[in-house]
């Protein structure tokens, strides 16, 4: 059976620096189901215009570099089916709320030094058990699941994009670094959340969040940073009254007495 | 200080308010709903009428210090997420908390002066 | 092919990025209403304690102030205060108890179709909705009555 086809028009936002250009160029193409907004991009730039720029890597919905607005929502690229939009006419602007490099290229910087103000890692108060273990973490399934959805995060953006405290606020932390700090904070390795009270607690940190909602509506791997926020709302509250203390993971000794059967070989030496 | 306690002592007018000011409310909004017209519950007279109760002077106390601090604290948010600088928000939030507290005393004063004008018409 | 002229560039959304939301969900729109009527009931705040002030200048000037505050141009106002309020108030409901985690459900494996928190409280929105409507009804009906 033949694939639907479908004409479709894309308006695609132009911006290339220093040459004046600034505005959107349409595109018209066949399209066949399946066909995802990032392919179409791929056509246009084969086909009709090679000086169209835009990022992407893997295009399966993991690299998170894809993000941009299709038809006035925050998406990727890549997990976006053209036809399924429903519309006759796409627009494809550059993400909200960041700089444009060029065309449909965000500049990302703020995203990136926002998730590292939080310190996006275990931070324990024997930093040393980290570096160098001696055994594992004790931690059990329950304990992984309150904070494992949270760890999905691809770092594409959208939530930014979203967000509508960004959109006045350039020092606000924003919905995908607030998330992570939770998922740290949350994480029974970790005993980092009073360090990260520095940035949280103050004023463009975890409470210029509103619970409007946009993030998680805008997320494509289904992190709901929005919740992730209000759970550190109130572990930071709770915190600050003095009101919660944290029992950390326990270290649970490598078995020293064990001995490998003989037949088993000697595994080879290590290389890093 | 710390915007948590800031912000919990906000969430903490608002569970104030959700009593004080939806009593203040029902009373002066709705009670032709209960056969009292609007024209009755503000006149001269019920205004002192209700002035008398030292519950109600207290509760408009609470309420005058809730509500201004949850409405300016958080008038103080919408402003200070625009881009206004580290000096002007700074001078926001002080412009602010000197509204604050001079509509509390303003405020204040005159439910003060009701209760003892209600007290000495008695 | 010349481009369009005049097309806004990317960047930061400014304070229109408070008020247009796209196709954003439902509590996108309360977030917007909620800012909006909040401000405008702190500045009514003010208003509103300079106003019954009025009244340690005895009876005469009150029950006239009062009298003012019959006529319709008034009485909208008036309503508009009470519906910001009963919407403030509701909507305020909602979210003391989900920025407490309440309402919100348990971290759970993300697993297409995604459940979020703000899908899985949505019953509680429409339930505090549908009561502040019936709270401006009725203050309608006590107003203009």
């Amino acid at each position: 059976m033949e694939a639907r086809r479908e004409t479709v028009t894309f308006r695609v936002f132009r911006y290339i620096p220093g040459d004046g250009e600034k505005g959107f160029r349409s595109y018209t193409l066949e399209v066949p189901e399946g066909t995802t907004v990032l392919e179409a991009l791929h056509i246009i730039k084969e086909q009709h215009d090679p000086t169209l720029a835009w990022r992407s890597s893997c295009r399966m919905g993991v690299c998170g570099s894809c993000g941009m607005l299709i038809n006035g929502e925050p998406r990727l690229a890549c997990q976006t089916q053209v036809l399924h939009l429903g519309s006759k006419v796409v627009e494809l602007r550059p993400m909200a709320n960041y700089p444009v490099t060029r065309d449909l290229v965000p500049d990302l910087s703020s995203l990136f030094s926002k998730h590292a103000a939080i310190s996006p890692h275990i931070l324990r108060p024997d930093q040393r058990e980290v570096d160098s273990p001696t055994g594992e973490f004790i931690q059990s399934p329950a304990e992984l699941e309150s904070y494992l959805q949270f760890s999905y995060c691809i770092k594409c953006g959208l939530c930014l994009a979203a967000c509508p405290t960004v959109a006045t606020d350039p020092d606000f932390l924003g919905p995908q670094a607030l998330a992570q700090a939770y998922r740290y904070s949350a994480d029974t390795r970790d005993g980092g959340l009073d360090s990260r009270r520095g940035v949280l607690d103050r004023f463009h940190g975890v409470f210029q969040c509103h619970m409007a909602g946009a993030c998680s509506a805008a997320c494509p791997k289904g992190v709901d940073p929005a919740f992730a926020i209000q759970l550190l709302k109130r572990e930071v509250v709770l915190r600050g009254l003095g009101k919660r203390r944290r029992r950390l993971a326990r270290v649970s000794p490598l078995p020293s007495e064990h001995v490998p059967s003989e037949k088993i070989p000697a595994a080879p030496p290590r290389t890093a | 200080m710390r915007e948590s306690r800031f912000w919990a002592l906000s969430m903490l007018a608002a569970v104030v308010m959700l009593v004080v000011l939806t009593a203040h409310m029902a009373v002066m909004h709705l009670s032709p709903l209960v056969g009292v017209s609007l024209e009755t519950t503000r006149s001269f007279a019920a205004v002192l009428d209700r002035a008398r109760s030292g519950v109600q002077t207290w509760g408009y106390y609470l309420l005058l210090a809730a509500a201004l601090y949850h409405g300016l604290y958080g008038l103080r948010g919408v402003i200070l997420e625009l881009p206004v600088g580290r000096a002007g928000a700074r001078a926001v939030t002080v412009i602010l908390a000197l509204v604050g507290l001079i509509a509390f005393g303003y405020g204040a004063y005159v439910v003060a002066e009701t209760a003892r004008l209600a007290a000495s018409g008695i | 092919m010349r481009p369009e002229v005049g097309a806004r560039a990317g960047g930061r959304l400014g304070p229109k990025g408070w008020v247009y939301a796209g196709k954003y969900s439902f509590e996108r729109y309360l977030y917007t209403l909620h800012r909006v009527t909040g401000v405008g009931l702190v500045l009514y705040l003010l208003l509103h304690i300079y106003e019954t002030g009025l009244r340690l200048r005895g009876e005469v000037p009150w029950e006239g102030l009062m009298r003012l505050f019959t006529a319709p141009v008034f009485k909208v106002g008036e309503f508009l205060v009470f519906a910001g309020f009963a919407f403030h108030a509701l909507n305020g409901i909602r979210l003391l108890l989900t920025e407490f985690g309440f309402f919100l459900g348990r971290p759970s494996q993300p697993i297409y179709p995604y459940s979020t928190s703000v899908r899985r409280h949505r019953p509680l929105s429409y339930v505090l909705m549908f009561a502040a409507a019936v709270f401006i009804v009725l203050g309608g009906f006590g107003i203009f009555s």
